[in-house]
């Protein structure tokens, strides 16, 4: 069977998750690779969020918030950009290809552009493969 | 943990989630989940008997969390934690899970989206089962309020909350009321003239005991949240002065689109090509010329200029229409031997009495002719034996011919735009923006004044372009919302806040510079931080930075958001 990725989407309550409540109200397609978790700002997202989604076996975790400049809670996107830059140096410690993990700016009325950060996202990941983290924990365990 | 008895609702929403997922499946597969004491669907779970038939599970079955996989929760949370209050649970009882807006309607696949329904339906399953009983807070609601705009939309809101006996200060950065509709002669289609309108309720403004105009001001800061604002103005002599409020209106309405963007036209280098803001400043003065002094002859409208065109702004301006038509009838009567043509691309009759105005002038003798969106018609200077200033060539689409015309004076129907500082008002009141600039309301169809800022309100043209009846309609909404909690005198607002559990806290203080609200005190003495709940409004920055894992997320929770991981992997 061919591979299907699964992808656990972290969005702010009020641009992201509206955006793409936008994209559905316009019957924008797009894969249905994404499960949405919804979270009032993307600060909120502490980093552990992220790597229990990928050793859980997910093969990508997308962030979404609103536009630098446009924050619901006037500056908690730049507290993520910051803590993203970090978590991507850990991925790569934790040798995790660093695009399993993507934050994207999405408004509220951007549903067309959530459709095509998700496709992107979807074939960036079919492209890359399983993440193989959840394997290897299982049979690292297993050796013990 | 274990002894939950959760029950899952699955909607169908008609068919507009059943078309696509199997609602029967999933119904099936959550129902054999550990703790869900029953699954079933519904037609409409919204509806009078969903919600009942929650109400009497709950009751019949002794339920004590619910799960209701449906539209999106910005939809109908509210309404399901009412039903669970009704039940006797706490509202923060029930959970959604989004199996419309981001499942059914965006994909096609049955298979994979009843998959994915079910995922979604579990994870909301886990959450709800950690769900923790929360009191929501009540705050004292402070009854003034604060208007931005003293435009048509500004004046009747806040005439509207005086007469409620209720304190209004009305802020406008020019040095008169008026706005926009100040400078129009008469308005579409009834042609009655909006001084009168105006001045009427300036007049009553102006005079009335619970309204504070404030002119040539401007709102430069905002904190607190609904009830209790604190809104710092500063007048036009640089004089600050903090207001107490309990909320806020924005009626900032518009400004019209800069003509000489489009070069077509040749505006602002060819001397009779004007806007109709210039038209109408014109006919106020009761004199309709031509550069030169004499009168024109041959006087030609263009619509959509700036609006519906893929270059500038997308939209429809939506009052250009009836406002032409309205200066083919003034040209007219002023000039009763000219010739009036109007150049538009569809003619937008959308309101009461349009259609009967649109007939009546076309028995006006004014010649209409269609040009095509992407076919801009052209202008160029007559020679001097003419008997006319300009020809245009339009590419008229109902004969599909391409017609010259003479012309004296060329009126550009400028469409409406987002004012230059919209960016920045949205900011300051923490309300967000469209695409092309617009404030956007809290539901397009249900909740249209309310913004995502609870107490913060839009009325008239600053949400979209709009025509008088529009915005006067909105302005009165959004007083009667408020006045609706003006008169219940304190306000419920959500229980969701982050808390400091005082046994973890080191107190290192990262988290206190982090809150953007600064609603974390530190206690010097015993050397703790802890969070005013009113003052947070549960972003959660400082839980995820916490490096104690001492601050809580009420209702998003490290636990309940694990749980929501596991769910949906």
């Amino acid at each position: 069977m061919a591979f299907e990725p699964r992808i656990v989407g972290f969005l702010c309550n009020w641009c992201s998750y509206t955006g793409a409540d936008l994209a559905g109200t316009s019957r924008i397609k797009y894969p249905h690779n994404i499960r949405i978790i919804r979270v009032m700002c993307t600060a909120r997202i502490d980093p552990t969020f992220v790597l229990k989604a990928l050793a859980d076996g997910a093969d990508g975790v997308l962030i979404c918030g609103c536009h630098p400049g446009d924050c619901h809670y006037v500056e908690g996107n730049y507290k993520t950009i910051r803590r993203y830059e970090l978590l991507k140096k850990m991925l790569h410690d934790l040798g995790i290809e660093e695009s399993r993990v993507r934050l994207e700016w999405v408004s509220a009325s951007e549903g067309m552009r959530f459709a095509e950060v998700v496709k992107d996202m979807t074939e960036t990941i079919r492209g890359l493969g399983p993440n193989r983290i959840k394997i290897e924990l299982a049979a690292d365990s297993a050796e013990r | 943990m274990a002894g939950h008895r959760i029950g899952v609702y699955v909607c169908m929403c008609g068919t507009n989630i059943a078309n696509t997922v199997n609602v029967d499946e999933v119904v099936e597969s959550i129902g054999k989940m550990d703790e869900v004491a029953i699954a079933r669907s519904y037609k409409y779970m919204c509806s009078n008997p969903g919600q009942e038939m929650i109400i009497n599970d709950v009751k019949d079955l002794d339920l004590d969390r619910v799960v209701v996989a449906a539209c999106s929760p910005r939809m109908h949370e509210p309404t399901f934690r009412k039903a669970l209050e009704t039940a006797g649970l706490n509202p923060y009882f029930v959970e959604m899970a989004n199996i419309r807006e981001q499942c059914s309607w965006v994909h096609d696949d049955g298979r994979a989206a009843t998959e994915k329904a079910t995922f979604l339906t579990r994870a909301m399953v886990e959450k709800v089962a950690r769900n923790e009983p929360l009191d929501k807070r009540s705050v004292p609601m402070s009854p003034a309020t604060l208007v931005i705009g003293g435009g048509i939309t500004g004046l009747t809101a806040a005439l509207e909350l005086a007469e409620g006996d209720q304190t209004v200060y009305l802020v406008e950065r020019e040095e008169k009321l008026g706005g926009n509709v100040a400078r129009l002669d008469l308005t579409a289609p009834y042609l009655d003239s909006a001084r009168d309108l105006l001045s009427e309720l300036i007049t009553k403004a102006t005079r009335h005991p619970h309204i504070v105009p404030m002119l040539k001001s401007n709102l430069i800061d905002m904190n607190g949240f609904i009830g209790n604002f604190t809104c710092r103005v500063r007048d036009g002599e640089g004089e600050e002065v903090d207001l107490m409020v309990g909320s806020v209106v924005v009626c900032t309405g518009y400004r019209e689109f800069d003509a000489s963007r489009v070069k077509a036209y040749g505006y602002g280098k060819l001397p009779d090509v004007i806007t109709s803001f210039e038209l109408e400043s014109m006919i106020r003065q009761g004199k309709i010329r031509k550069k030169d002094g004499n009168l024109p002859q041959y006087v030609t409208l263009i619509h959509c200029v700036g609006s519906r065109s893929e270059e500038f702004h997308p939209y429809c301006s939506r009052v250009c229409c009836m406002t032409a038509l309205k200066y083919a009838h003034e040209v007219k009567s002023a000039i009763p031997d000219s010739y009036v043509s109007d150049l538009y691309i569809d003619m937008h009759a959308f309101g009461k009495g349009c259609e009967d105005f649109y007939r009546k002038s076309s028995e006006t003798k004014t010649m209409f002719l269609m040009y095509g969106k992407n076919s801009t018609p052209s202008v160029r200077l007559a020679g001097k034996g003419e008997d006319c200033e300009m020809f245009l060539t339009v590419q008229e689409q109902l004969s599909g011919e391409e017609i010259e015309i003479p012309t004296d004076l060329i009126v550009l129907m400028v469409g409406m735009e987002p004012r230059e500082d919209s960016e920045q008002v949205a900011r300051l009141v923490n309300i967000s923006r469209d695409k092309d600039g617009w404030f956007i309301e809290s539901h397009p169809k249900l909740d249209p004044v309310a913004t995502t800022t609870d107490g913060v309100y839009i009325a008239g043209a600053c949400q979209s372009p709009k025509d008088i009846p529009d915005s006067v309609a909105q302005a009165r909404a959004a007083a009667a919302r408020i006045l609706a909690h003006i008169s219940q005198g304190e306000i419920w607002t959500d229980a969701v806040y982050a808390e400091i559990d005082g046994d973890l806290c080191s107190g290192c203080r990262i988290c206190n510079e982090l809150c953007p609200y600064s609603a974390i005190e530190f206690d010097e003495e015993k050397k703790k931080s802890s969070i005013i709940s009113a003052v947070c409004k549960a972003c959660g920055a400082c839980v995820a930075a916490c490096p104690s894992g001492a601050i809580k997320a009420r209702h998003f929770t490290d636990e309940q958001i694990f749980a929501q991981l596991e769910g949906v992997l």
